[in-house]
């Protein structure tokens, strides 16, 4: 037999392996769900849809992907790319706005006064719902934000300030963002099998203007969850891990340009045991 | 002719997760160059089955004869366990050929994009794609 050659999405088996994304749904839309006091209930295991592209940036929804940085913006990226290490992998929370842009799933729990996000890497923030809260006026930052929520009708808007302005990335590429941002978010629950969300970004040390990252997740299935992840377990890569996201690709996202091809597959004769 | 499709089905099985490079814990990229594939066939001497990576660590034979340790990275034991790769399927003594890409600073480490395990079987090391060969986000 010729050597084996990998050849992308060419087997139905490919389907046990996409399980951070979930695929389209068909048919007629099911019923967006609502708790007993009548607002659309956000609960639920949230996957990526294979249509957001692309992933992980938060310029996804600009003309060219291209974030209006000001000029100090431009200086905090460059300090990002090149002397910095994603805050995630030394297991620093994501914070917001980047958990929006990122790939895993995630979980909602909705409560009437307070609703939770809870994440990969065992974050999570805890967002309470009250029209009559107000901000702080000088919040400690944190890599959430100080969140207030409130119900406009069937949105549920989350107002966030007060971000810590070092070891933060705002996207997977290593995009900055200062300790001005202010991020409002507008999720809505269009049928039972969608969650979106609109998130307006305002940040006028690092960007020129206001901009949005828009996003659809797609329900998982019933016994799908969050489960435990202790990043701080046994993270070898923080002694190797260099600068940056490494190489932005032209689809926008990180990753390797052109990699070396591997080895090609060894045949090896069936044995039992060793 | 079994055997040979097994490993067929096996390797189109590989990576396939569309997102994985998303779910990182870190940019691939970031500390494995993409320009130095490697193999490495050596006996298992450890298994870490942890978060955020999966590790299991080889003594291999270089040139000279002499036992060189390697440290190979793999998925979360979640992200390496929906792909058909358990615990259980690293021995203790077997020996492994892994292929991957080496790490930027020199050390011994590859990234474990694939692993032939003693029976043949191929497995994705469900390192995120990060657009290697095989990554279905590149449609190469």
């Amino acid at each position: 037999m010729a050597a084996l050659t990998m050849t992308p999405g060419v087997t139905a088996l490919n389907a046990a392996a996409q399980e951070l994304t979930a695929p389209e749904v068909t048919g007629p839309p099911r019923p967006t769900p609502r708790t007993a006091d009548g607002h659309p209930d956000l609960s639920g295991y949230w996957k990526g849809s294979r249509n957001t592209k692309p992933g992980g940036n938060i310029g996804k929804d600009l003309p060219g992907w291209k974030l209006p940085l000001t000029p100090a913006g431009e200086a905090a990226l460059q300090h990002n790319l090149t002397a910095t290490v994603d805050p995630e992998s030394l297991c620093i929370i994501g914070g917001l706005p980047r958990h929006n842009a990122s790939g895993l799933p995630f979980e909602v729990l909705q409560g009437a006064r307070k609703i939770v996000f809870l994440y990969w890497y065992s974050y999570f923030r805890l967002i309470p719902i009250d029209a009559t809260l107000k901000h702080s006026d000088d919040p400690d930052p944190s890599f959430f934000g100080e969140e207030r929520g409130r119900w406009e009708g069937d949105t549920l808007v989350i107002d966030s300030i007060g971000f810590k302005d070092d070891k933060v990335w705002i996207d997977e590429n290593a995009n900055p963002h200062s300790d001005a941002l202010h991020v409002v978010e507008r999720w809505t629950r269009p049928d039972a099998d969608h969650i979106h969300v609109d998130t307006l970004i305002e940040d006028p040390k690092f960007y020129t203007r206001p901009f949005t990252y828009s996003r659809t997740w797609i329900l998982g299935k019933p016994d799908d969850q969050i489960q435990e992840y202790s990043c701080s377990e046994n993270n070898v890569d923080k002694d190797h891990l260099g600068f940056g996201p490494g190489p932005i690709r032209s689809d926008g996202t990180r990753g390797y340009i052109d990699p070396a091809p591997l080895p090609p597959p060894v045949q090896r004769p069936s044995t039992p045991g060793k | 002719m079994k055997a040979a499709l097994a490993a067929l089905i096996a390797v189109a099985c590989l990576g396939f997760a569309a997102d994985a490079r998303l779910s990182a814990h870190h940019s691939f990229a970031a500390e494995f160059d993409g320009s130095k594939a490697i193999r490495v066939t050596g006996t298992i001497t450890k298994v870490e089955w942890t978060n955020p990576h999966s590790y299991f660590y080889l003594d291999a034979k270089s040139d000279d004869g002499s036992t060189v340790r390697w440290t190979c990275e793999a998925g979360s034991p979640g992200a390496l366990s929906r792909r058909g790769f358990k615990r259980g399927d690293l021995k203790l003594g077997d020996t492994v050929i892994v292929d991957g890409y080496r790490a930027k600073d020199g050390s011994n480490m590859v990234d474990a994009r694939r692993v032939t395990l003693p029976d043949g079987r191929i497995v994705s090391g469900a390192s995120a794609g990060d657009g290697g060969p095989g990554d279905p986000t590149q449609n190469r």
